[in-house]
This record gives structure tokens, C-alpha cells and sequence, in this order.
């Protein structure tokens, strides 16, 4: 699905990521654990355009193309998305006129007609029902008067709707309670399929506990220094990060 | 000779413009005189320039320098030409005005209700002598351009409301410019008089046709009897070359409210006063304004609140959306006098940049002479937020969209206001389609 080799990536001339290398292959959710600032959110938002981040090398190969030369919109289109760490709000406009929006600007970016308005409303009802939503909150504005807990579930109604290739969670389980967690993690389930791929960012094993991944990785200092199957997520609850630097010693000696 | 002594040709061309047009001014002798009067006014006064601390960013130099002259007649137009500017499933009553002039065929005054008069106002005085050009009850209107008016104006609309008469359907009154030949100018009164307990919603339309340059000048009163509400709307659709000045003058008895809500839209350069007066206790006034410069439009609001005497109340919001080269003005003054103890006033402007050759100056001005009153007043001038823009970029709108999409949040707040849901979807429509990438948005309204 996606392919990323030595990607550096710096913000006002500060090195954030100093040669990530990292394969996911298609139907696989990857996990991507590390403590604050190690570039994990700067990863995520790479992936998805942000443009305050400067990349100064390497590549990123997603469905056989070079992502990094896309437009964020463009990168929408093609299937990933982004579900945000602090989903912004847009008073006025229903979180269901965005999601008809995008909906179409796909459809329209494959050369395909607009959504029928039945089969769109049909589809809402269906995913929002996933989520713990009620239609009432789908038709106000975007996240507008939102708690925390409810612009996550947000997020994951979202990605329901716009059903991605390449989703990459950034957080999204921070700040959650339980009930909020598992709608979460039953979302990210669902999504699961042979053709779709899950980057989950993420500070907490209580989340991969309800959402197994394939492969976990852990980002420090900008590079990826360890990575492992599910079983990685226990070592680091009872060792900390905190012998991952003799870890990067001891690969880069 | 000195500046002040050299002979206008400007003012000259208006002098001459009056002379010709006077014998058929609607109006009594006495109505005459004051027209008179006031002309001379405008003369001593001439045109306004950057040199007048109120005119400080609005230059009228393009204005002064042609040679504007009042229509004889309304240019005949199609009722099908106004279709495009009918807000849809908008229900009123209908007063047009073409080229400064009542047109019956085109206007529907169909089953008033009792006590709810609305007719020409150049027929009102013509019926009765005692009614003079300028409101009695209005102690002063400065300016001008508003003397320049009352001199000039051929015709309007007179809307007097009974005692406890409400008129549930609203009233619009279409001001066009037709168009027909260059250099045309416009000049209109409006006269409102609500009785006790009396209830309207108005909503003028300025609308121009066609691309000649023309002026229109506008002004309207309004007297607010007791407990009286007004709900006026202004909106401004004029054509491109068109130059429109607008004032609007308010005295307001006990008890009696004024929602105001202008929406500025069209036009080359728009300059609109909002003066209100509340004369006694509890009356309240609310001035609500979106203005949308792009292009090189230029827009100026400046309002004026006089709380005279106590227990009265203002609330203000503006919001500018600045575009392409487009210029705006906001100056907002709230004058709470000795008397006006227990005042509770609050005054808002925000205005959003989007582009870098734009321009604002947004300005709150207080003068609070009472010791007891809520003087609230703020001011912001920003951008489009990146992280707002980013994130509905990462859901697949294009970058123009997403900036058009948060722009028309950004106004909705305000024109929701209004609580006219089919003039809100007009107006909402209307900014997005002068919004780049707008139009695929328009729905949205």
C-alpha cells in the first residue's frame, strides 16, 4: 500500500525525521508508538500534505505513486486520509454537507457522477448508527460545540463515510473514555479489509488491545528503532522507552 | 483667490441640475423652500472629501468629477430583468422604484392589511402640503450628501403604520437603476412612521442594471413610536460602475426596537451611514452588517448610536470579507450622553482578509459621557485559519473551495441572523458565487 524510505523531514530548519523506513503492505494496521516528540504526529501529517513540514529527502511510494508531489486534496482522492489529533470546527456548515462534498469531489476527481441524494442519506444513517451518533448532531456544523470525545467519534463517522485506502489515525484514541475508545477501535475494525491499510498513531496500549495490529513500530528521534509484532506493545508497557537510546546505539555502532 | 473662493464646476453642474429638475419636484411651497435651503447647503458643503475626518478613507473624487443628472423618467424595463434579484420563496409586498421613480405596474400593494399605508412618497406629498421633505421628528441630518438628497429626491417610498397595526408579510422595496444612459444619478427618500405597538419588516433592495456609471443616494427615516419594532433589511446589489451612498436616520421613542441588517454586496464604492437616536427609556437597537469587497469595490459603514437617555440598548456586529484589491471601512461610534445612566451597549467588528491586496480599517469610536453604563467593544482583523483550510483539504476539497467553504462560515454567523430563511440563502449565495470557487459551494446557502 505504501512505501516510505528515508524520509527526513524538518520544520523551520529542525530536523524532525531523520530517515524514517517504513513498508505496509495492503490489509495490514500498523501501529506507530514512541514518546512525545519523536515525530509521530509530524509523520502522520506528512502523509497526509501538511505543508508547514519541509521534506529534505526520500520518498514516499503510496499505490505505485510519489504522494509527496500530490496536493492534500489530491492525496484525499487517491484514498488516504487523516482523522486529526484536534479536529478543527466550521460553524455553519453540517458535518454532512462536508461529507457530500468530499464524497463528490472524488467521484468527480474518478470521473463519476454525484452521489444520489437518497443513497447518500441511506449510507449516513448506516455508518453514523456505527458510531454512536444521531443525525441531529450530523446536521450541525462541523464538530460545532463538539466535546472531545464526540469529535473523535466524528472523525471515524468520517472515515466510514469516505471508506479510504490508507487510513492514518493520528491520536485518535487520546482523551477518550472507554465506550468512546471502543467506537473508536470498532470503526478502525471495520475498515479492516484485504484492499484498505490503518496507520494508528498512538501514545496508548489500550487501544491496540481492542484493534490488534499487525506490525508495531516505535519512532524515536525522528527514525524508527524498533519494530515487532503485537506482542512489542506489552515490552513497552514494562520497559518504557526508556532503553530505546542504547537500542539506536547499539543499530547505528 | 483662495480655494474656499474658487467656483466649484461640480457644484455649478448640481446648481444648474436643480434649476432644471425644480417645477417638477414633488412638494408644497414650503417644501420647495426647504429644498432650496438645503441645496444651498449642499453647495457651502460641496461634495465630501478625504480631508473630513468622517471621509478620511473614502474618497469620492471619481463621484465629484462626473456630471450625475436626475432621469426625467423611469427607463421602461421588463419585469423578467428583476427576476435574477427576487429571492426565491421570498413572499412581500413590493414597492419598485425605477431611476428615482414609483413604477406601479411593477410593484404589488395588493391586500394591505388595515392600518399599514405604503405608497409613493412623491404622491404623499403632492396629496398633502402639511408633510415636509424632511421628517420633523429626525432633529438633524448631516452631511451633505443627505442635504444633496433632500433637495433632490424625486421619489420613495412612505410607509406610515397605525397603532397596533402589524404587517406580517414583509415589505420590499426595489430601488433599480436602469441602466438606460450613462451618468445618471438616483435620489431617493423613505420616510417610515410606526405608530404605538406597530410591527414591519422592510427590506430595501438596491439593485443596478446594465454597466453605466451612475450615483444613487439614498436616504431613509424612520420615527419609532412607542413599543414599535422595525426589522429593516438593506441590500446592496448595485452594478459595477455603479456609486452608492445611503444614510439612514432613526428616532426611537420608549420601548420601541430597530434590528437593522445591511448586507453589502455590489457596487463600485458604497458608503452607508446608520445613525440611530434613542430618545427614550428601554428603546433598543440592533445594527447587523456584512460587507464584501472584492475586486476593487470599496465599502464604507459608518454608524452612529446616540443613546440619550438612560436604560437604552445597542448591540452592533460587522463582519468584512475582503477580497482581490477590495477595500473596506468600518467606524463605529456610540455616544452615551450625561443622561443615559444604566446604558448597555456592545459593539463588534471583525473582518477577514483574503488576500494581501486588500485592505481594512475597522474602528470602534466611544464617547461615554454617563458614569453607570456596559460599554462592550471589540475589534479583530484576521485570516483564514491554515488548520481549518488543511483539514478540509485532507477530505478532498480543493484548496479554493476550502477557503470559499470557511469564508461563508465565517459570514453565516451573522447573515443567520437575520431570520429570514430565503434572503439568508440569497445573500449566502450571492458571497459565495464572488468568491473564487465559490460557485460549486452555492448550494450550501
Amino acid at each position: 500500500m505504501i512505501s516510505i524510505k528515508n524520509l527526513h523531514a524538518e520544520v523551520e530548519g529542525k530536523p524532525i525525521l531523520r530517515g524514517v523506513d517504513l513498508e505496509i503492505p495492503d490489509g495490514e494496521v500498523h501501529a506507530i508508538m514512541g514518546p512525545n516528540g519523536s515525530g509521530k504526529s509530524t509523520l502522520a501529517s506528512i502523509l497526509a500534505g501538511r505543508e508547514e513540514y519541509e521534506v529534505t529527502q526520500g520518498s514516499v511510494i503510496y499505490k505505485g505513486q510519489e504522494l509527496l508531489e500530490m496536493d492534500p486534496d489530491e492525496r484525499a482522492c487517491e484514498g488516504v486520509f487523516l482523522g486529526f489529533q484536534y479536529p478543527v470546527e466550521i460553524p455553519g456548515v453540517s458535518n454532512l454537507y462536508l461529507l457530500r462534498a468530499a464524497l463528490n469531489a472524488r467521484r468527480k476527481y474518478r470521473g463519476e457522477p454525484e452521489i444520489d441524494a437518497v443513497d447518500f442519506m441511506q449510507m449516513a444513517q448506516e455508518k453514523i448508527d456505527h458510531v454512536g451518533m444521531s443525525m441531529e448532531m450530523a446536521k450541525r456544523g462541523v464538530n460545532e460545540d463538539f466535546s472531545g470525545g464526540e469529535k473523535k467519534r466524528n472523525e471515524i463517522f468520517q472515515m466510514l463515510m469516505l471508506e479510504p485506502n490508507l487510513a492514518i489515525l493520528d491520536e485518535t484514541d487520546s482523551g477518550l473514555d472507554i465506550d468512546a475508545l471502543k467506537v473508536v477501535s470498532n470503526g478502525i475494525n471495520r475498515l479492516r479489509s484485504p484492499e484498505r491499510s490503518v496507520v494508528l498513531v498512538t501514545h496508548y496500549k489500550r487501544l491496540l488491545e481492542h484493534c490488534v495490529p499487525d506490525r508495531i513500530h516505535v519512532l524515536y528521534q525522528g527514525q524508527i528503532v524498533r519494530s515487532g509484532g503485537p506482542e512489542l506493545a506489552d515490552t513497552l508497557e514494562a520497559e518504557g522507552y526508556a532503553n530505546l537510546e542504547t537500542d539506536e546505539a547499539a543499530a547505528t555502532s | 483667490m483662495s480655494a474656499a473662493e474658487q467656483i466649484d464646476p461640480s457644484i455649478d453642474h448640481y446648481l444648474a441640475e436643480f434649476s432644471r429638475i425644480e417645477r417638477d419636484l414633488p412638494g408644497s411651497d414650503d417644501s420647495k423652500r426647504v429644498r432650496s435651503t438645503e441645496l444651498k447647503r449642499f453647495a457651502e458643503k460641496g461634495f465630501p472629501t478625504v480631508r473630513d475626518e468622517e471621509w478620511k478613507y473614502t474618497s469620492l473624487a471619481a463621484v465629484e468629477k462626473r456630471r450625475f443628472e436626475i432621469s426625467d423618467e423611469s427607463a421602461a424595463i421588463d419585469k423578467s430583468a428583476l427576476d435574477a434579484f427576487m429571492p426565491e420563496g421570498f413572499e412581500a409586498y413590493r414597492v419598485v422604484l425605477v431611476d428615482g421613480y414609483f413604477n406601479a405596474g411593477l410593484s404589488d400593494l395588493n391586500e394591505l392589511p388595515a392600518g399599514v399605508t405604503v405608497r409613493s412618497f412623491a404622491q404623499h406629498l403632492r396629496d398633502n402640503a402639511g408633510v415636509g421633505v424632511k421628517a420633523q421628528e429626525v432633529d438633524d441630518e448631516p452631511g451633505s450628501l443627505a442635504a444633496m438628497n433632500a433637495a433632490f429626491f424625486t421619489d420613495g417610498a412612505y410607509v406610515e403604520t397605525a397603532s397596533g397595526a402589524v404587517l406580517e408579510k414583509p415589505l420590499h422595496i426595489v430601488c433599480v437603476s436602469s441602466g438606460a444612459h450613462e451618468d445618471r444619478m438616483t435620489q431617493v427618500r423613505h420616510r417610515y412612521v410606526f405608530g404605538e405597538n406597530s410591527q414591519a419588516t422592510i427590506v430595501e433592495h438596491a439593485i443596478g442594471l446594465g454597466d453605466k456609471a451612475y450615483f444613487a443616494n439614498v436616504v431613509t427615516e424612520a420615527v419609532m413610536g412607542r413599543n414599535a419594532q422595525l426589522k429593516r433589511v438593506r441590500l446592496q446589489e448595485e452594478s459595477e460602475r455603479g456609486y452608492h451612498v445611503s444614510a439612514f436616520f432613526g428616532q426611537q421613542r420608549r420601548d420601541s426596537r430597530i434590528f437593522n441588517h445591511a448586507f453589502d454586496l455590489g457596487g463600485r464604492l458604497a458608503r452607508i451611514d446608520t445613525n440611530s437616536r434613542l430618545v427614550d427609556q428601554n428603546a433598543e437597537v440592533h445594527l447587523n452588517g456584512v460587507f464584501v469587497p472584492t475586486g476593487r469595490q470599496h465599502m464604507d459603514n459608518h454608524t452612529m448610536i446616540d443613546h440619550d437617555t438612560e436604560h437604552s440598548i445597542s448591540r452592533e456586529q460587522y463582519k468584512g470579507v475582503l477580497a482581490g484589491h477590495g477595500r473596506g471601512v468600518f467606524n463605529g461610534k456610540i455616544l452615551i450622553r450625561k443622561d443615559a445612566q444604566k446604558t448597555d451597549s456592545d459593539l463588534s467588528v471583525d473582518a477577514l482578509l483574503l488576500s494581501d491586496k486588500a485592505e481594512v480599517d475597522a474602528k470602534p469610536e466611544l464617547e461615554i459621557y454617563a458614569d453607570d453604563v456596559t460599554a462592550g467593544h471589540g475589534s479583530t482583523v484576521g485570516q483564514l485559519d491554515e488548520d481549518a483550510v488543511f483539514y478540509l483539504k485532507s477530505r478532498g476539497i480543493s484548496e479554493e473551495g476550502a477557503r470559499a467553504v470557511l469564508t461563508y462560515s465565517f459570514a453565516n454567523a451573522l447573515v443567520e441572523q437575520l431570520g429570514i430563511a430565503s434572503i439568508e440563502r440569497y445573500v449566502e449565495a450571492t458571497l459565495l458565487k464572488k468568491l473564487p470557487g465559490g460557485e460549486a459551494f452555492a448550494d450550501l446557502a
